[in-house]
């Protein structure tokens, strides 16, 4: 479905100026600085995929959904999706995918959700039988009733994230990006889009990349992640694989029937100790958590114990900050 | 006293942060105050003078009109209305200044930088293209100075005023786009009040438009001597006072309002 | 085509019903409008007793200059507002030009449909108005031809200025804010017009002639509609050029346009 080979996009940035001449001298200096926001990527998604984009502030995020949506053309390398060159042909291909940017809206600040909807119907050329059928499922589905006669201006956060949803599918895109859809959501309307999302995916076979700060929409939605950060690609694959590569240590909280004076054990290190509560740590490569639980048992008295799995928020985190992709 | 000066201070520096802004109008006030130059001495033409005024007079009186839209916010000024819609009125309220000295300091602050980066700058470069008047002695500066400021004080009291219509009206900004316009013709900044026909400007003695531009333009350009000028400086004073007086009362009202309706 | 046009008539109903929503607001709009006319005019016309001419022309062959430059500035202000720098910039700087991008539809069609300003209703009337009063002060000598060819004579401005609106919102692709320059060519160059050109220095005249050729848009329509001889000894068809003066800026400024969308496809925002 996409195809995205050697792809580059850097911008010249002119150089900047301070002071009060600055502004005139910036216009007419040819200095400038070439900015690589996406250096060289490459990456294939297959018809029905649901992938995950991320990476953090400025790595380069946008600017590949920029070019892959056909807003920006790039400055070298091989894009093609569905065998088209999204920028050639721009009104042929947009015709054929839906897009949702969190901040912004599609619809018409000032007409009823629906307005909106019928206006976008004769844009995309749906016939009407399709869209009625599209529009009841979406409708039941989004919970779209009790606002589809309200003007945009006037819906939630939520709602219009839903009404925009709607928007973006009516027309059967073969493939749909999400940007940040669940971003200034409660968790109950983040779910429904998650649910929603899925259900598109999964029974409509529409291919969806997604782009997210959220991880639990990841962690949720997508069996695939492409990690990106100053504009290269630095991993492909599955969030677990990469939970079990980076994620810290795991811990086993414990809770002892009779005090011990020493509660150490071998393969793993105490970390906390609070009247009959101790707190181990310990990696997946050197022990597992059966066998350490069957130690333990063997030398003491369990009351109670829990397994503690690291954050994957808090592994994703260490791994921009820490850079441990990188080479 | 002093609290009033410090905001004047930070309100003049913040102004002057947004001067990329007032730079920017200066090519379009310095066009249209060339257009004006040229319709005023088509309509001259063999005349060396009309209605007191010399061909230098109206030259110097278009580069005057541009170069004070700025400074009296001619065009308009909704700040203090806005502050309203948005909600920002609350805080203002709490300030150790009365609400209106508060305005007064900000205002003072909005003058001055317009006041010498536009006005100027703009009359610089009309002094580099045309012949322009100027006042002879030092005493006719000081009046100059003297009209200049009590035309910025007439013209923030009738600014002050409309604004207040916000306290009671959501939609006060068309209104007050109205009552600007308005005032832009009856001040004279559009044509010399000299200009227009006795009947209009008898009426117009009796409003405070000419006080805030017409006035300072006439004591500039020495059309008005002797007594004269010190008449026109009290007429000026009388109505900033009047304006004044009555915002603060309007002021009063509308913020007593506002407490017991709870906006 | 067709299609492209469906929806813009379908898009300029968006517009319409938004703007009349609040009927007292767009009527005050209007009048706010057709009062910053009047008010101009008005200062203008109070003066002429006083003075009696305006470099020899009649305060009603100066409503009818007049009068038709700011009739159809009007009509271009309304039909080009999506166009017009400061909105474009705006729009440019949120990212709705993407939203733009990322429909299946002719764009230049899709800006004329992202914005009408209704209200300019007040300014076309208000032109109209004194262009109608031109007419109780002096007697035109109306013939078909002339008739005929008023009506092109105000395409022609519409098309220029329209131009000149399209150019400012393409410079915004490079400076994002629109830049105040361009009000001296569209707001300037309509006051310029609205007068007699022979009153003007012979610098801004001849930038107004040969650099952008204003001139031919009003003035000289206006020479042959009140049967003025011309002091600038242009061939006579000076006069006949305005459709085609206000076409080819109209499609300079297009093809302006295309690179403008070009460039901002290859930088984005």
């Amino acid at each position: 479905m996409i195809t995205v080979q050697n792809l580059q996009k850097h911008f010249k940035l002119n150089k900047q100026y301070r002071g009060a001449w600055g502004s005139v001298r910036t216009l007419f200096s040819r200095e400038y600085e070439v900015v690589k926001a996406v250096d060289d990527i490459s990456f294939e998604v297959a018809r029905g995929e649901l992938v995950g984009y991320l990476g953090p502030n400025g790595a380069g995020k946008s600017t590949t959904i920029k070019m892959l949506t056909g807003l920006l053309v790039p400055s070298g390398g091989e894009l093609a999706v569905n065998g088209r060159l999204p920028w050639r042909d721009r009104q042929a291909y947009v015709a054929r995918i839906g897009a949702v940017f969190g901040q912004r809206t599609t619809l018409w600040w000032d007409l009823p959700v629906i307005e909106s909807l019928e206006l976008l119907q004769h844009i995309y050329h749906v016939p009407n039988g399709r869209f009625r059928q599209n529009l009841a499922d979406f409708e039941t589905m989004l919970e779209l009733k009790p606002f589809l006669n309200t003007p945009v201006r006037s819906l939630s956060l939520g709602q219009r994230m839903r009404a925009d949803l709607c928007a973006a599918l009516l027309h059967d895109p073969d493939l749909l990006f999400l940007d940040e859809p669940t971003i200034g959501l409660d968790v109950v309307a983040k779910e429904r889009i998650r649910q929603f999302i899925r259900h598109v995916n999964r029974e409509r076979g529409t291919t969806v990349l997604l782009t997210t700060h959220d991880l639990s929409d990841v962690q949720k939605l997508c069996d695939r992640v492409l990690i990106i950060d100053r504009g290269k690609l630095l991993y492909d694959g599955s969030l677990d694989a990469l939970q079990t590569r980076f994620g810290g240590r795991r811990e086993l909280v414990v809770d002892l029937a009779e005090p011990y004076s020493d509660v150490s054990v071998a393969g793993a290190t105490v970390v906390a100790r609070e009247n009959g509560r101790v707190t181990y740590q310990f990696t997946r490569e050197e022990i597992g958590a059966s066998e350490l639980i069957g130690r333990l048992s063997q030398r003491f008295r369990i009351q109670d114990l829990a397994v503690r799995e690291p954050d994957i928020e808090a592994t994703v985190r260490r791994i921009y900050e820490e850079r441990l992709l990188e080479n | 006293m002093r609290v009033f000066w410090e905001m004047t201070k930070r309100s003049f520096q913040r102004y002057l942060t947004y001067r990329a802004a007032a730079l920017a109008g200066l090519a379009t006030n310095f066009f249209f105050g060339l257009l004006r130059m040229a319709i005023l001495l088509a309509l001259y033409g063999e005349r060396p003078q009309v209605a007191g005024l010399t061909v230098a007079d109206v030259i110097t009186y278009s580069a005057l009109s541009q170069a004070l839209i700025g400074y009296l916010s001619i065009f308009g000024w909704y700040d203090l209305m806005n502050s309203v819609y948005t909600g920002e009125i609350g805080s203002d309220l709490l300030k150790p200044l009365g609400l209106m000295r508060f305005w007064l300091a900000q205002d003072v602050g909005r003058a001055l930088v317009n006041f010498l980066l536009r006005g100027v700058l703009i009359m610089v470069a009309f002094e580099l293209v045309v012949d322009l008047v100027y006042p002879q002695t030092a005493v006719s500066w000081l009046h100059v100075l003297c009209t200049l400021i009590l035309g910025w004080l007439v013209s923030f009291g009738f600014r002050f005023l409309v604004n207040l219509a916000s306290f009671w009206s959501p939609d006060a900004r068309g209104m007050g786009r109205f009552a600007f316009l308005s005032a832009t013709f009856f001040c004279g900044q559009l044509m010399p009040i000299r200009f227009f026909p006795d009947w209009l400007q008898g009426w117009l003695q009796f409003t405070p438009f000419p006080a805030m531009f017409n006035t300072t333009i006439e004591i500039y350009l020495g059309t008005l001597t002797g007594t004269a000028v010190y008449l026109a400086l009290l007429n000026q004073l009388l109505w900033a006072i009047g304006l004044l007086l009555v915002g603060q009362w309007v002021l009063q009202t509308a913020v007593r309002r506002l407490v017991i309706q709870g906006g | 085509m067709n299609h492209a046009l469906t929806i813009y008539w379908r898009l300029l109903g968006v517009q319409l019903r938004s703007q009349l929503q609040y009927r007292l607001a767009f009527f005050f709009d209007v009048v706010a409008m057709s009062s910053t006319i009047f008010l101009e005019f008005a200062s203008l016309a109070l003066v002429f007793q006083r003075f009696e001419t305006l470099g020899g022309w009649t305060l009603g062959e100066v409503a009818f200059l007049y009068g038709l430059e700011e009739l159809s500035f009007g009509i271009m202000d309304m039909v080009f507002s999506g166009f017009d720098p400061s909105y474009f910039g705006q729009e440019i700087r949120r990212g709705s030009f993407d939203q733009l991008l990322l429909r299946p539809l002719n764009l230049t069609m899709q800006v004329f449909g992202s914005k009408f300003v209704l209200r300019r209703l007040g300014k076309i009337g208000m032109g109209l108005a004194v262009f109608l009063y031109a007419q109780t002060l002096i007697t035109v000598t109306w013939t078909p031809a002339k008739l005929l060819y008023l009506p092109f004579v105000v395409f022609g401005m519409v098309c220029f200025f329209g131009g000149l609106f399209i150019a400012g919102a393409t410079i915004t692709f490079w400076t994002v804010e629109s830049i105040e320059v361009m009000n001296i060519f569209t707001y300037g160059g309509g006051y310029l017009i609205a007068h007699p050109m022979h009153i003007y220095q012979t610098w801004l005249r001849r930038l107004f002639t040969y650099v952008v050729p204003a001139i031919f848009l009003n003035y000289y329509p206006a020479l042959y509609f009140l049967n003025k001889p011309d002091p600038f000894n242009f061939p006579a068809i000076a006069p006949f050029v305005a459709p085609l003066v206000g076409i080819l800026a109209l499609l300079a400024s297009l093809a302006f346009w295309h690179f403008g969308i070009r460039f901002y496809q290859s930088t984005g925002n």
